[in-house]
């Protein structure tokens, strides 16, 4: 039997089965939010009613003007942040590089609400900086609002910008540079005109992430907005309140932001399209000494920027072991938290370990057939796949959410639990990352691999994974790593379909924040730090490029 | 060991022919080299044998059955590849029984086997090393051994040499064609290497844009090339515009009379192609003998090059001519630009229909 020409082997089955689990679990839910955006919800009937009150409506036009608004300027902050600490590490002997490199993917991968609350315990109205300063008379501006919200942008999404610009610049070929010196420039222009110009498409994508993440984000908003709304936290609520109806709101809030992520992404490639920069890596850039007070401020700019970046964290895990009397914190250490974490959430802690560990099991699996797929096929459904595998980036946590209940809740899937749903959706969401990191690695082994064992009478299944899963194992494992860690943290989502019976660690803290109990919050987050920090370690053990695998 | 015969193979990408119509009949036991540039389809024809493309049209067949619908894994062809493809993660030994045990062989024959195909590569004593500790001789002699201890009925290679460096390729290219004789299995050897393929082969088929262009002994392609591609591919003979003259066929290019006979339709272009190793350079005008054309031209640039001398000219008409000869004094001592006279004996001309692919006249 063939197929347009093509044989009908094992891969085309492999083909079929992912494209189908890809449009059940991936296309309908999110066709499912288009439909319901255009729905009356009392009538049931097609209506453009919806889009028309996001945009006359005061409400839904200042949540987009504020996302746009804290979208822009924390990926400006963030690309302020990480250029010049990029070109630093990468141009100049520092001290600590490792540990400045290390630091960076340490934020990046830290579950992103705890950097929200944190900042609360420093600069909230009760936060210790602010009534440090208090008492020396001096009133400083609280954390809430706007400017909180970029800040903490800023600081947690620098090392896209950071660690995508390092590589990039660390590959340019120092010819280019030489040339440039030599036709008369002096440092600052050769850097302008040449250098910068060269990183930039690392630049934009670094930045394009940091622009779609801070639009997805719900945490930081949702913690440090205090009236200040965005169209993820409006989504979430109006998904909240319409519940037993038609969520017909929440989903056409949720178009747009797909549209912003989409448009933003193809602004980007379109400005990418006219660069080609191939750059042969024949004379790799020197770093430079550098003396006196330049030396003291680089210094002092890199180290600085990823310890305030991981400030956050830190307290989170200070304030764990601080002495508590139910929410109040009554001065010195204990483990009170940690107790009333073992009363108050062993499920959600169970919970969460059950459906990352359960998502990550369906991701490898995937990942590895999904991988061979797309490097090795040449058909129309292997790029299709490859396309798709770009959507769950795009689509925001709380967006995927609603389109999973509105599909999963009725219809043929309806008998699913809240737990499958979870694990469903962790699946899809972070399927990406796993495919992303074994296909990279895929790409490195030669076809004629699989072909020899195949010409030796191995089936194609057999090949796979006698010859080909041996070699592909470390991308793999770090690819499930990465997914691991996404899925643990994941928070959006969550709100969107927890129940009594299927609380999560993230919830949990979500929830412990929103009722003042600090010190439960800090032991939970704690313990997601450590497990994060625990998967960083193994994916530095196992990868060779160790900062790519985190991008 | 089997016969292999291929009718009306044909396999397109699109719209972009790969392969025309190709039918071939290897007779057991042969060495058989598919030679041609980048490009022809010899190795789409190879991968094709092999099972990892699908044909559009056509059979392959192995003593008369038929195997173009079998899959890849059970055609019971054994292939050696360009890259090697060694399995880095297992030792030599495990890489060479591979085949064996996805035939279930019993451990005892395999350890056996294993043994005896490791010591024909010269290898018994590399059995436990791992692939990366290997050279890229040694690497390849893995692959051979690891294609023919499950003893297939066709071995294919797709350019097994050509990763290698110019001296251990002549040494290895010996090897192979020793243990394919003393093997006696039908072999079908994939080179765009022309040297390589007139030494090592019973049958050389020069391939063009997916087409078989002749398919002789490496002695007939050299001498009789049946086309202007082969001519030029493997002789790398230079061409020279002729002229009509009532019956006879004179150059071009100085006038020279090269054929008393008709040759070819009247009103048809044709040309004459001489291979280098028959031209002779002299300085100056030279008279022709009896038997021989002369040819004046321009010197271009020369070469000494130790055993010979590479001698480019062109003639009036803008040809350029390429000899090959001993090294001649006189004339590596000439000034670009001087006259020189290219002597040929008639019998080493040959002519053929003036395109690419032009035909070879009697």
């Amino acid at each position: 039997m063939t197929i347009a020409g093509r044989r009908l082997d094992f891969w085309t089955g492999v083909t079929g089965v992912v494209l189908a689990v890809l449009v059940v679990l991936l296309m309908i839910p999110i066709f499912r939010v288009m439909v319901l955006s255009f729905v009356d919800a009392d009538t049931g009937n097609w209506t453009l009613g919806n889009y028309v009150e996001v945009f006359t409506r005061n409400f839904y036009l200042r949540g987009l003007k504020n996302t746009l608004f804290v979208g822009l300027l924390g990926t400006i902050g963030a690309s302020l942040v990480g250029i010049p600490l990029a070109f630093f590490t990468a141009r100049f002997h520092l001290w600590g590089r490792t540990w400045i490199s290390t630091l960076a993917i340490l934020v990046l991968v830290a579950p992103p609400f705890i950097g929200a609350y944190a900042w609360i315990m420093m600069l909230g109205s009760n936060g210790f900086v602010t009534n440090f300063f208090e008492r020396l008379g001096i009133e400083i501006p609280t954390i809430y609002g706007a400017h909180g919200i970029i800040l903490v942008f800023t600081l947690k999404f620098f090392p896209f910008v950071f660690l995508m610009t390092q590589t990039a610049l660390m590959a340019v070929n120092k010819s280019f540079e030489d040339a440039a010196e030599n036709l008369g420039c002096t440092p600052w222009q050769r850097f302008v005109k040449i250098t910068l110009p060269l990183v930039f498409p690392a630049i934009s994508t670094g930045a394009i992430i940091c622009f779609v993440l801070s639009i997805a984000d719900f945490g930081t908003p949702a913690i440090l907005g205090r009236g200040f709304r965005t169209l993820s936290t409006i989504a979430f609520t109006a998904y909240r309140s319409e519940l037993g109806g038609l969520p017909t709101m929440a989903v056409t809030v949720s178009m747009i932001m797909i549209a912003i992520s989409m448009l933003a992404l193809l602004a980007q490639r379109r400005i990418l399209a006219r660069r080609r920069y191939a750059s042969g890596l024949t004379n790799l850039p020197v770093k430079m000494h550098l003396t006196g007070w330049q030396n003291i401020a680089v210094h002092l700019f890199c180290h600085g920027a990823v310890l305030i970046a991981m400030l956050p964290n830190l307290v989170v895990v200070y304030t764990s072991f601080l002495k508590t009397n139910g929410p109040v914190f009554v001065g010195g250490f204990g483990m009170e938290s940690y107790a009333r974490m073992w009363r108050q959430a062993p499920e959600a802690i169970g919970n969460s370990f059950l459906f990352a560990l359960a998502a990550v099991a369906l991701i490898t699996i995937f990942s590895a057939f999904i991988s061979y797929v797309i490097v090795r096929r040449e058909t129309r459904a292997a790029g299709a796949i490859d396309f798709l595998m770009m959507v769950p980036y795009l689509v925001p946590g709380v967006v995927m959410a609603i389109g999973f209940v509105t599909t999963f809740r009725t219809g043929f899937l309806s008998g699913m639990g809240a737990a499958w749903l979870l694990i469903l959706l962790y699946f899809i969401r972070r399927l990406p990352y796993g495919v992303r990191s074994t296909t990279s690695s895929l790409r490195q082994i030669k076809p004629s691999m699989e072909e020899a064992a195949i010409n030796l009478g191995a089936p194609p299944l057999t090949a796979f994974l006698k010859v080909t899963l041996p070699l592909i194992l470390p991308g793999l494992i770090v690819g499930s790593l990465m997914s691991f860690i996404t899925a643990i943290n994941e928070l959006s989502g969550t709100l969107i379909i927890y129940d009594s019976g299927t609380l999560t660690m993230p919830v949990s803290i979500y929830l412990a924040v929103l009722d003042g109990e600090f010190g439960l919050a800090a032991a939970l987050s704690t313990v997601l730090l450590l497990c994060t920090g625990a998967c960083v370690f193994a994916v530095f053990r196992l990868a060779e490029k160790r900062e790519s695998s985190f991008l | 060991m089997a016969s292999v015969d291929i009718t009306g193979l044909r396999k397109l990408y699109g719209d972009v022919v790969a392969l025309s119509d190709i039918n071939i009949s290897i007779p057991s036991g042969a060495f058989y080299t598919l030679l041609g540039p980048s490009g022809c389809g010899k190795t789409t024809l190879l991968r094709t044998i092999a099972g990892f493309h699908d044909q559009d049209a056509g059979s392959i067949s192995l003593d008369g059955n038929p195997i173009e619908t079998l899959p890849a894994h059970r055609r019971d062809v054994g292939m050696v590849f360009q890259d090697y493809a060694i399995f880095p993660h297992i030792s030599v030994r495990e890489n060479v029984a591979f085949g064996l045990k996805q035939k279930k062989v019993p451990r005892a024959e395999m350890d056996r086997r294993v043994t005896e195909v490791l010591d024909v590569v010269q290898l018994g004593a590399f059995a436990d090393r791992m692939p990366h500790e290997l050279s890229g001789g040694q690497q390849q002699r893995v692959g051979l051994a690891r294609a023919i201890v499950v003893r297939p009925k066709v071995l294919l290679m797709d350019e097994p040499l050509s990763n290698l460096d110019a001296r251990l390729r002549v040494d290895l290219r010996a090897e192979l064609r020793r243990i394919q004789k003393d093997l006696g299995i039908t072999t079908i050897y994939v080179t765009h290497d022309q040297e390589e393929a007139l030494a090592m082969s019973d049958t050389v088929c020069v391939m063009h844009q997916g087409v078989i262009q002749q398919a002789a002994s490496p002695l007939d392609i050299y001498l009789m090339p049946a086309n202007r591609f082969v001519a030029t591919f493997v002789g790398a003979n230079s061409f020279l515009a002729l002229t009509r003259d009532t019956d006879q066929l004179r150059l071009t290019s100085g006038g020279a009379l090269v054929s008393h006979k008709a040759l070819g339709e009247q009103g048809e272009t044709l040309v004459c192609a001489v291979r280098p190793e028959v031209l002779r350079v002299a300085p100056g005008e030279v008279q022709a003998a009896e038997d021989e054309v002369s040819i004046p031209a321009k010197l271009s640039n020369v070469s000494f090059i130790g055993r010979e001398m590479e001698v480019l000219a062109r003639t009036d008409s803008g040809e350029v001519v390429k000899s090959l000869a001993r090294p001649d004094p006189a004339v590596i001592a000439l000034d670009p630009g001087s006259a020189v006279s290219m002597c040929v004996r008639r019998d080493d001309l040959a002519f053929f229909e003036d395109s690419e692919t032009g035909r070879r006249l009697a």
